[in-house]
């Protein structure tokens, strides 16, 4: 079994390096084929439709449809349609890198957006590196993905997912100078890399600000109750109780609090920036504090615009992730504007336009890469209030 | 005190969790791997019916007999043909994992894969103080429906003419057809609690944390197999006994050590437990097990 499928890569690598030796053959083709009616402008799309990852995939997948269809229905690139080609990554390493090949060996994509996961992308995108086809992460907030990465030289490949690295820093700030907070309690799920990571984003943060943590705790993210954990926690009498986990846990953690101590402030990473979190624990979300790259009652035009367009079409609110895909194919789009004549081959070209990106004007906010591919853009921090995430800074 | 209510509320979550798993490996040794499966859709079916305005109360009888019905299907579709063609035990517990991952499936078509919550204002979010103690009404009623449940449980399979059946059918199936059991209706009977249960499990627990998920089963399944364990296998007090002994060394743990060695010191305890007792605390070898 695990030969056969060897033996498939490899078939693929022969193909996709073929294709390799054609493709700078045929950029003098292409132009002249199109001038009559405009070739389609394939860009790839690869996420998680199924398998661990799948929670975010379907979303990703509307935000990048809805902005295609919005953009074709204004006339498309100047003038040529977009056509999205998405490939399911399965969550897994090799379902990335299998769905990348075939993206820029078969499909000769512009660009491609994804993967979901970071341990996948780290696996993917090398294949699109190789085959100098640009890529715009959608979703990867790990370190080592744009800039230095652990995998060699990543010249192709942007980020338009806001890192924790970069969000964590300034809800620390927030919460120091604007919300006078001098302890806390630092809870978290060990057995999860989101969490972890943020944990010690944190922890290295709440340090350097010069505020205690009184105690440090440790929980999983299967455990089917945070009681004990947040009446541990509430005996520290904390300013503040930090948690780095995703939603699930967070919710738990934010009703056990508000039962043991209404009015207690909580303060999270990312994984509190959800509609769930204000469903779920209701009242008991009151007063949480988390930065983010987005959120969903942002007053902004454009952002107003995108949540509309999104509830019209697909009846339900939008999340951080269908913003970030609707954002990036606009971005793509700004690019691919600047690039003239653009065809499958002209990567080389496309990667200068988008490295020249700067305010575009998406729900994320105005929208430019720094120098090392990665995003630059305003870090919301965030509050529940009256049921609603608000902008505090 | 407040975390030994949080010890007793989680002990038991896991001691209804555990109980369906129990009764059908007691009555028949199958290992049903789909019990996590059907404990998600007791928590949805709950969901489902208080979206069409049904009071929380209804919801959880609802989900016991939505999930009752689920546990017989199960058993006609997944169980009941190996077991006419005599297949191992191991072919059973795979038959159930297939089960498992249709359910969860079907479930996440409808519902997607993300977390959602109860209809507002439709489960009790009142805190009260009993000696210097924080109860909330909804876990203090969860913790009196399970051990009511548990005692029920026990109850029907001591003193019942059902409960005399199925402790003979868990002996030995044939002697107990021989005696003029109907063993098809016992078998039915068995399903059909152990999912009941595990559906009521599930509507409570979902109530809990008010945020009910397609995985949320996934994660009792490890703890709720040690549980059965280490009470003993197929021993229904043992599973409960088993359930508070990982709710109280967990909740101990984290009070008196970091917190990054709780599981390390949960499950050494029960490894414990293990080596003193290797069939488990109340286990038996197959004499008086139900």
């Amino acid at each position: 079994m695990d030969k056969r499928i060897f033996g498939a890569l490899g078939a693929l690598a022969i193909t996709l390096a073929a294709c390799g030796g054609t493709g700078n053959t045929g950029a003098s083709t292409a132009p002249s084929a199109s001038a009559a009616k405009k070739a389609d402008i394939k860009v790839g799309l690869v996420i998680s439709l199924t398998g661990v990852g799948n929670v975010y995939g379907p979303v990703q997948k509307n935000g990048a449809e809805l902005a295609v269809s919005r953009i074709n229905a204004a006339g498309g690139v100047n003038g040529a349609n977009l056509v999205l080609v998405t490939d399911d990554d399965q969550s897994t390493t090799d379902g990335g890198v299998t769905a990348f090949r075939k993206q820029v060996g078969q499909d000769r994509v512009v660009a491609i957006l994804g993967p979901t996961l970071s341990n996948t992308a780290v696996a993917a995108h090398p294949v699109a590196q190789s085959a100098q086809t640009p890529v715009i992460a959608i979703s990867n907030t790990g370190d080592g993905i744009v800039g230095k990465c652990s995998w060699g030289t990543c010249d192709y490949i942007f980020r338009a997912s806001l890192g924790e690295s970069t969000a964590i820093p300034q809800t620390v700030n927030v919460a120091k100078t604007k919300l006078n907070v001098k302890s806390v309690v630092l809870m978290y799920a060990q057995d999860d890399k989101f969490s972890s990571d943020g944990f010690a984003i944190f922890k290295k943060n709440l340090e350097s600000a010069g505020i205690t943590i009184k105690k440090e705790i440790a929980f999983s993210k299967t455990d089917v109750d945070l009681s004990t954990q947040v009446t541990a926690a509430l005996a520290e009498s904390p300013d503040a109780i930090v948690d780095s986990s995703l939603a699930g846990p967070a919710i738990l953690i934010l009703k056990e609090v508000a039962k043991k101590k209404p009015g207690q402030l909580v303060i999270g990473g990312n994984g509190f920036n959800t509609p769930a979190i204000i469903a779920s624990a209701g009242q008991a979300a009151e007063g949480a504090v988390s930065g983010t790259a987005w959120y969903l009652s942002n007053a902004d035009p454009v952002n107003k615009d995108f949540v509309a367009a999104y509830k019209a079409k697909y009846n339900s609110d939008p999340d951080q992730f269908a913003a970030q895909a609707y954002s990036a194919i606009y971005i793509l789009v700004d690019a691919l504007k600047r690039t003239p004549n653009v065809t499958s081959v002209l990567h080389e070209k496309l990667r200068d336009q988008i490295e020249l990106t700067t305010g575009v004007k998406t729900p994320l906010g105005e929208f430019s890469f720094n120098s090392s591919h990665d995003v630059n853009q305003k870090v919301y921090v965030v509050q529940v209030k009256g049921g609603l995430f608000t902008q505090i800074n | 005190m407040d975390q030994i209510y949080n010890a007793i509320f989680i002990g038991s979550i896991y001691a209804l969790f555990a109980l369906g798993f129990t009764l059908v490996f007691s009555v028949l040794d199958i290992l049903n791997l789909a019990h996590p499966a059907l404990f998600t859709l007791g928590a949805f079916t709950a969901l489902f019916a208080m979206q069409q305005g049904v009071p929380a109360g209804l919801a959880v009888l609802v989900a016991f007999v939505v999930c009752g019905v689920a546990g017989v299907i199960l058993d006609r579709v997944a169980f009941a043909p190996l077991r006419r063609r005599n297949a191992p035990p191991l072919s059973a517990m795979i038959s159930s994992i297939g089960v498992s991952l249709i359910l969860i499936r079907l479930i996440q078509l409808k519902y997607g894969p993300d977390l959602q919550a109860y209809p507002a204002g439709s489960l009790p979010a009142d805190v009260f103080t009993v000696a210097g103690l924080q109860l909330d009404t909804l876990r203090t009623v969860i913790i009196a429906l399970a051990v009511g449940l548990m005692a029920a449980l026990t109850f029907l399979v001591r003193r019942t003419r059902l409960g005399r059946e199925l402790r003979a059918l868990a002996e030995n199936p044939r002697a107990a057809r021989l005696l003029g059991i109907d063993v098809d209706r016992a078998i039915a009977a068995t399903f059909f609690l152990s999912a009941g249960l595990g559906g009521v499990a599930g509507a409570l627990y979902g109530f809990a944390t008010n945020s009910p998920f397609s995985q949320m089963g996934l994660n009792f399944e490890l703890k709720a197999f040690a549980v059965m364990v280490v009470g003993g296998m197929g021993s229904i007090p043992g599973a409960v006994l088993g359930a508070y002994l990982l709710s109280f060394g967990e909740v101990a743990s984290l009070t008196f050590l970091p917190s990054e060695l709780r599981d390390a010191f949960a499950f050494g305890l029960l490894f414990v437990v293990l080596v003193v007792r290797p069939s488990g605390i109340l286990g038996q070898r197959a004499v008086d097990r139900v």
